[in-house]
C-alpha cells in the first residue's frame, strides 16, 4: 500500500516536472514567435537539431558530462542543506588546474601526468570549496554568500592564470590562450565510431558509485537530517561538521573534475571563451529537477543537455539571442518548484 | 610621469561616491525584506530588467525621470511575482530567487535585442548632476558636485531605513515577523501581509539600483551587464549583520578598494588581462576576509527563509 502511494507520488511529480518543462518551452516558443520566427521551424530545431545536426550528439554528451558531474556535487551539498552556488567557480578552478599540472609537472611520465591532470582538477575544485567549507563549519559563515564571492574571485584568478603562468606564446584574436593539449593528453572517443568520449561512461560510473555510497547507506539519512534540521541532527548525535565537510568537499571535487573532462575531452585549450557560460546555475536546476537523487540527477542532466542544445539551435534559427534559454530555464525552475509543492500538498494529508 | 597624489585621492573618492549608491539602495531593500523573513536572491535579475527598462524608456521619451519611474514599476511587478510564490505558495526562496535571476538575465537581453537588433545602445543621457553649475569649485567640486541627486538620496535611504526599522511601529512589526512570526501573529500582526509589503519594498529598491546602474556604471546595455554585482549586495548586508549603517560602511569600503585598485591599474598601465586581474579581486577578497572576522556575531532573522502558515 505504501509503495503504491510512493509510486503514485513519483508519477505525479514526474508529470508536474514534464508540465513545468513544457511551460518553459512554450514561453521560449512565444518569444521566438514574437521576434518573428516560425513556430514549425522553431519546434523542429528545438527537438530535432540536437540529433540531426553534425556534432549535435557530441555536444549533448559534452553537456551531459558537465551537468551530471556538477549536478551531483550541487545535489550532494543540498542533501546536507547547503547551497553550493559556486559550482562555476570550482569548475574554473578545475579547468585552470588541468593546465597548471600540464605546464608545471611536465617532467612526469605520460600516464602519471595524465592521471595527475585529472586528479589535479578535482583537487582544484576541492581547494576552491574548502574556503566556504571552513568558513561555514568553523565560523558559521553562510555558504551562499561565500560561494558567490568566490565565483567572482575564481573568474579573475582564472584570467590571471591564463594571461600569465599557463599562457602559450600564441594568442586567440589578441587574447591569451593556453597551448592545445596533444592527442595523448585528450580523453579518447569510444570505439566503433561513436561521437562520445570515455568521459561519458566514466561519469555514469561515478553517478552509480555515488548512488551506492550516498543513497544506499546511512549517509543519506544523516545528510537529510542535517539538511532538514540542525537541532534534530544534534539531538540524534550526528556529527554535523563531518557531514557538512564531506558533502561540501565532494561537491567541489566533482565540479573540479567536470573541468578536467571539459578541457581534456572537448576543448583541449583554455581561452577566455571557456569561461563565458555559467554552468553553475544550470547544475542547480539539474540537481533540483533530479530531486537530489544521484541517479535522478543523471536523467535530469541528459534532459537539460538535450534541451539547451535544442533551445540554442532554435534561437539561432529564429535570430533570437541564445539568452532566451536562461529565461526558459528560469520559468522551468519555477514550474518545477510549483510541481514539487503541489505533489507534496496532495500527499500531505 | 608624476601623478599628484591629491588627484588620485579625488578620483578614488569621487568613484566611491558614484558607485556606492547602487549597493545602498538594493542593500536597504534587501535588509528590510530579509528582516521580515524573506530573502530575495533574484535581485540581480530584477535589476537587469529595470536597467534595460531605463535605457529603453529614456530612449523613447528622452525623460530620464520617467524612465526611472517605469523601471521601478517593472521591478515592483517582479517583486509581486516573487512575493506571491515565496509567501503565498511558500516555494523555496533560494531556488525561486535563482529562477527569477535566470528569467531576468535572459528576458532583459532578449527584449533589448528585439528592439535594437544592431546591438547599438541608445545614447543614455541620465540624470543631471545636482549642482551642475558648481563644477568649477576645486576639490569638493569634482568629488561631490558631479554626482546626481540619487547618490545623495542613497545616503538618506540608509538613515531612513535605520530609523524605520529601529524607531517605527511598522519597522518593529517587520522585525517581529522575521524573528518570531507566531508571536507577532498572536499579537494581531498580519504576518504575510507585512512580509509581502517588505518584499515589495525590497523589489522597488532593486528597481532604483538597476536604474542607477544606467549612466553611473555603463553607458549602454549588454548581456549580463551587472555581472554579479547585484549578488554582492547579499554579501554586504550579511557582513553588516543586517544593519543599515554597517552596510553603508561595507559599500564604501568595497567601492573605495575597487576605485583605488582601478586607479592603480590604470596608472601603472599593466595592459589588457594580466596582473591587473589580481587587483580586480581585491574588493571581493576584502569582503571574504571581513565576513569571518565580523560574521561570527552575524545573527540572521530567526525565521529567514521560513514561510509562515497561520494556525
Amino acid at each position: 500500500m505504501r509503495a503504491n502511494t510512493q509510486g503514485l507520488r513519483w508519477l505525479q511529480t514526474t508529470a508536474y516536472n514534464v508540465l513545468a518543462i513544457g511551460l518553459g518551452i512554450t514561453a521560449g516558443l512565444a518569444v521566438v514567435v514574437y521576434a518573428g520566427g516560425q513556430i514549425g521551424v522553431a519546434l523542429s530545431s528545438l527537438f530535432l537539431d540536437p540529433i540531426t545536426l553534425s556534432g549535435g550528439i557530441q555536444q549533448i554528451f559534452v553537456r551531459f558530462v558537465l551537468f551530471y558531474t556538477m549536478g551531483l556535487g550541487v545535489g550532494l551539498a543540498l542533501k546536507a542543506g547547503l547551497w553550493n552556488i559556486g559550482a562555476q567557480g570550482q569548475l574554473l578552478a578545475g579547468m585552470v588546474m588541468v593546465f597548471v599540472v600540464y605546464t608545471f609537472l611536465a617532467f612526469f611520465p605520460w600516464p602519471l601526468l595524465y592521471v595527475s591532470m585529472i586528479l589535479g582538477a578535482a583537487l582544484g575544485g576541492l581547494l576552491w570549496i574548502a574556503v566556504p567549507t571552513i568558513l561555514r563549519v568553523k565560523f558559521g559563515a553562510n555558504e551562499i554568500v561565500v560561494t558567490i564571492l568566490l565565483n567572482v574571485v575564481a573568474l579573475n584568478f582564472a584570467f590571471y592564470m591564463l594571461s600569465g603562468p599557463i599562457k602559450s606564446t600564441g594568442t586567440a584574436l589578441g587574447f591569451p590562450i593556453t597551448s592545445e593539449l596533444p592527442p595523448r593528453f585528450q580523453i579518447p572517443n569510444m570505439p566503433g565510431g561513436l561521437p562520445i568520449t570515455y568521459a561519458v561512461p566514466a561519469t555514469i560510473a561515478i553517478g552509480i558509485l555515488l548512488y551506492f555510497i550516498v543513497e544506499r547507506t546511512s549517509f543519506r539519512v544523516k545528510a537529510n537530517t542535517v539538511g532538514e534540521s540542525i537541532e534534530t541532527a544534534r539531538y540524534a548525535g550526528i556529527s554535523i561538521p563531518r557531514i557538512m565537510t564531506i558533502s561540501m568537499l565532494a561537491a567541489g571535487a566533482l565540479a573540479g573534475l567536470a573541468g578536467a573532462t571539459y578541457m581534456m575531452g572537448y576543448r583541449y585549450e583554455l581561452d577566455i571563451g571557456s569561461f563565458s557560460t555559467n554552468y553553475g546555475l544550470v547544475a542547480i536546476i539539474v540537481a533540483l529537477v533530479g530531486r537530489k537523487h544521484m541517479l535522478g540527477i543523471g536523467v535530469a542532466a541528459f534532459f537539460f543537455a538535450y534541451l539547451t542544445i535544442g533551445a540554442e539551435s532554435m534561437a539561432l534559427a529564429a535570430n533570437v539571442p541564445t539568452y532566451v534559454v536562461f529565461a526558459m530555464e528560469g520559468i522551468m525552475m519555477i514550474g518545477v518548484l510549483l510541481g514539487n509543492y503541489l505533489s507534496k500538498r496532495r500527499f500531505a494529508a | 610621469m608624476t601623478i599628484a597624489i591629491s588627484e588620485v585621492v579625488i578620483a578614488v573618492l569621487s568613484t566611491t561616491l558614484q558607485l556606492s549608491p547602487f549597493y545602498l539602495f538594493a542593500g536597504m531593500g534587501e535588509i528590510v525584506a530579509e528582516k521580515s523573513g524573506v530573502a530575495n536572491m533574484g535581485l540581480e535579475g530584477i535589476m537587469l530588467l529595470s536597467l534595460v527598462t531605463t535605457f529603453i524608456v529614456d530612449y523613447m521619451t528622452r525623460n530620464p525621470w520617467f524612465a526611472m519611474l517605469v523601471a521601478i514599476g517593472i521591478a515592483g511587478a517582479m517583486g509581486i511575482v516573487f512575493a506571491f510564490f515565496a509567501i503565498r505558495i511558500r516555494l523555496d526562496q533560494i531556488a525561486l530567487g535563482l529562477a527569477i535571476y535566470l528569467f531576468g538575465l535572459g528576458i532583459s537581453f532578449v527584449i533589448f535585442n528585439t528592439l535594437y537588433p544592431t546591438g547599438l545602445t541608445p545614447n543614455y543621457v541620465g540624470l543631471p548632476p545636482i549642482f551642475a553649475g558648481w563644477n568649477k569649485v576645486p576639490v569638493v567640486g569634482t568629488i561631490f558636485l558631479k554626482q546626481n541627486i540619487m547618490a545623495y538620496l542613497s545616503l538618506v535611504a540608509v538613515v531612513l531605513t535605520a530609523l524605520f526599522l529601529g524607531r517605527t511601529s511598522l519597522g518593529l512589526r517587520v522585525r517581529a515577523v522575521g524573528e518570531n512570526p507566531k508571536a507577532a501573529d498572536n499579537m494581531g500582526v498580519d504576518v504575510n501581509k507585512v512580509r509581502f509589503l517588505a518584499t515589495l519594498f525590497g523589489a522597488l529598491m532593486f528597481g532604483v539600483s538597476g536604474s542607477y546602474f544606467a549612466g553611473n556604471f555603463v553607458p549602454g546595455f549588454q548581456t549580463d551587464i551587472i555581472a554579479g554585482r547585484g549578488f554582492i549586495v547579499l554579501a554586504m548586508i550579511y557582513f553588516a549583520n543586517w544593519k543599515p549603517y554597517r552596510t553603508l560602511f561595507a559599500a564604501l569600503a568595497f567601492n573605495m578598494v575597487y576605485a583605488a585598485q582601478n586607479e592603480y591599474v590604470t596608472i601603472s598601465g599593466f595592459g589588457v588581462a594580466s596582473v591587473s586581474t589580481l587587483f580586480n579581486m581585491l574588493p571581493y577578497v576584502l569582503l571574504l576576509v571581513l565576513i569571518p572576522l565580523f560574521g561570527r556575531k552575524a545573527a540572521a532573522p530567526k525565521f529567514l527563509l521560513k514561510p509562515y502558515t497561520k494556525g
